[in-house]
């Protein structure tokens, strides 16, 4: 991404939230048959299934199903999120390619995965269904056309990890963007993200995108704190911009999520749709800026799947970054 | 460190030792398929090498990657992207493990460097990962990270330099 360039602000213009219902994603989810990945919370019990079985590449005083019980617990506390997901029984397979479909592995001697390398720390392979009616592999059918019925983490063996104290990669961190994955969401292009792909050694808690994506693929009945959407369209000479990150900033010292004290406050971003669209949903009472920026670097096309979901080669970067 | 899919960033020198091919490759076709343990869903592509930097690649060469759609069903890993036909890229791969002469692509996403055509007529090739501090896990370093977004010509000559051809 490029830097801030005062001498192309065109339109500074300070927009207080709208509190409006609109459709769309304020985050950057996964995508199948142009519905945001997620799970059903009615078709079957959401859980996950670990192989407690770790190599010596895990060190560290804490042990590995408590690192994972606290990633997920990250995710499932966050505010206006619903989130019922337990850890089911433990799974002694050792293969992800065996992997049984009505179980989530999460696996440290699973060799079997495509790493690519020992660059590669971990990998969540989610499985979703194209439409509705198919076979959920619970036995029932599946309710939505992007419903995940399967994800399984996988932690490169060759990788060293640190449960703390240890050396090597800190695994809670990697544990708790694996998981934002397994729950559906892409990477993001808001740099203080879990869901940000290049993260600083250690990043155990939400951000205010992160919440913004999670709670809006599982909302909360009652939510702790009310938020609204800030929607608009991204031109360029009249022509409609696909792919811009468009990311709410806020003016001020605020912090409409106190309560929660372990969520760190950042923008809140999204992608445009295909016709320049975006909603910036679940955004916390407060002054925003809105900014359009091309996802040029560090995130770019390749990082995230938003192209290939609508059908496109890749997102459109041949502008400059914008204020509104 | 990177998170993805979780990578960590490597240079493109080490990212050419690691691969027994680096190719400037067109993608052909691409096809998405279960696995016989209908486990996993595989997407293969074939590319035309254009130009080899390093190794001996065959003159096309079938790329395979986790995830795509089949039966009604996807399944995707974070962060990594199909081709679409006609793409070009810079690819660095190695055989994969199963046998079945098919590569995969070295370092999941990072091996992978598409080609730009800019307006001025260069090339330009990134794989999206630049601009980062690398961590050092035994040392507990950070370092600027160097890699991604270049010249074409640059990065083939970093290739030949580091492949020793």
């Amino acid at each position: 991404m490029r830097p801030f360039n005062p001498y192309i602000l065109v339109m500074p213009l300070i927009v207080a939230a709208l509190f409006l219902a609109r459709p769309g994603f304020s985050f950057v989810p996964l995508i199948t048959a142009g519905n945001a990945d997620a799970w059903s919370l009615t078709s079957f019990p959401i859980q996950w299934n670990i192989n407690p079985t770790v190599g010596s590449n895990v060190t560290g005083a804490t042990d590995v199903t408590t690192v994972i019980t606290n990633s997920f617990a990250t995710w499932t506390s966050a505010p206006n999120t619903s989130l019922p997901v337990g850890r089911g029984p433990d799974s002694n397979a050792t293969q992800e390619g065996t992997s049984p479909s009505d179980i989530n592995l999460i696996c440290f001697v699973c060799n079997d995965v495509s790493f690519g390398g020992a660059e590669t720390l971990a990998e969540t392979i989610s499985t979703t269904a194209d439409a509705v009616g198919q076979d959920d592999f619970h036995g029932g059918t599946t309710q939505f056309a992007g419903q995940i019925i399967k994800a399984d983490i996988a932690f490169n063996p060759a990788v060293q990890f640190d449960t703390g104290g240890g050396t090597g990669q800190d695994l809670q961190t990697v544990a708790t963007h694996e998981i934002g994955h397994f729950f559906g969401l892409d990477h993001s292009g808001v740099a203080r993200a879990v869901m940000f792909p290049f993260a600083p050694s250690v990043l155990v808690t939400l951000s205010y995108d992160d919440v913004a994506g999670i709670s809006t693929l599982y909302p909360k009945s009652t939510p702790d704190v009310l938020t609204g959407s800030l929607s608009g369209t991204v031109l360029m000479n009249g022509s409609a911009v696909f792919g811009a990150h468009v990311f709410a900033n806020s003016t001020t010292s605020a912090s409409p999520f106190s309560g929660f004290t372990s969520i760190r406050k950042s923008p809140i971003g999204t992608l445009t749709f295909t016709d320049g669209t975006y909603t910036i949903n679940a955004v916390p009472p407060d002054t925003y800026v809105v900014i359009a920026e091309p996802l040029d670097l560090p995130v770019s096309d390749s990082d995230v799947s938003w192209a290939s979901a609508f059908g496109q080669s890749a997102v459109q970067t041949n502008f400059t970054t914008r204020w509104h | 460190m990177v998170s993805a899919t979780t990578i960590i960033p490597v240079s493109v020198e080490r990212l050419t030792s690691e691969s027994s091919q680096v190719v400037e490759a067109r993608a052909l076709s691409a096809w998405s398929q279960w696995n016989p343990q209908h486990s996993h869903i595989y997407t293969y592509t074939r590319f035309q090498v254009q130009r080899s930097l390093k190794g001996h690649a065959p003159a096309v060469v079938v790329v395979k990657q986790i995830g795509g759609s089949a039966e009604g069903y996807t399944q995707r890993v974070a962060g990594v992207r199909h081709w679409r036909v006609g793409e070009q890229a810079v690819l660095f791969l190695r055989p994969t493990q199963t046998a079945d002469q098919t590569y995969e692509v070295t370092g999941l996403m990072q091996g992978n460097f598409l080609v730009r055509q800019e307006t001025d007529g260069s090339s330009t090739v990134s794989n999206g990962v630049t601009g980062v501090t690398s961590f050092d896990p035994s040392s507990h370093q950070t370092a600027s990270y160097q890699g991604s977004r270049m010249k074409l010509e640059d990065l083939e000559s970093r290739v030949r330099k580091a492949a020793g051809q």
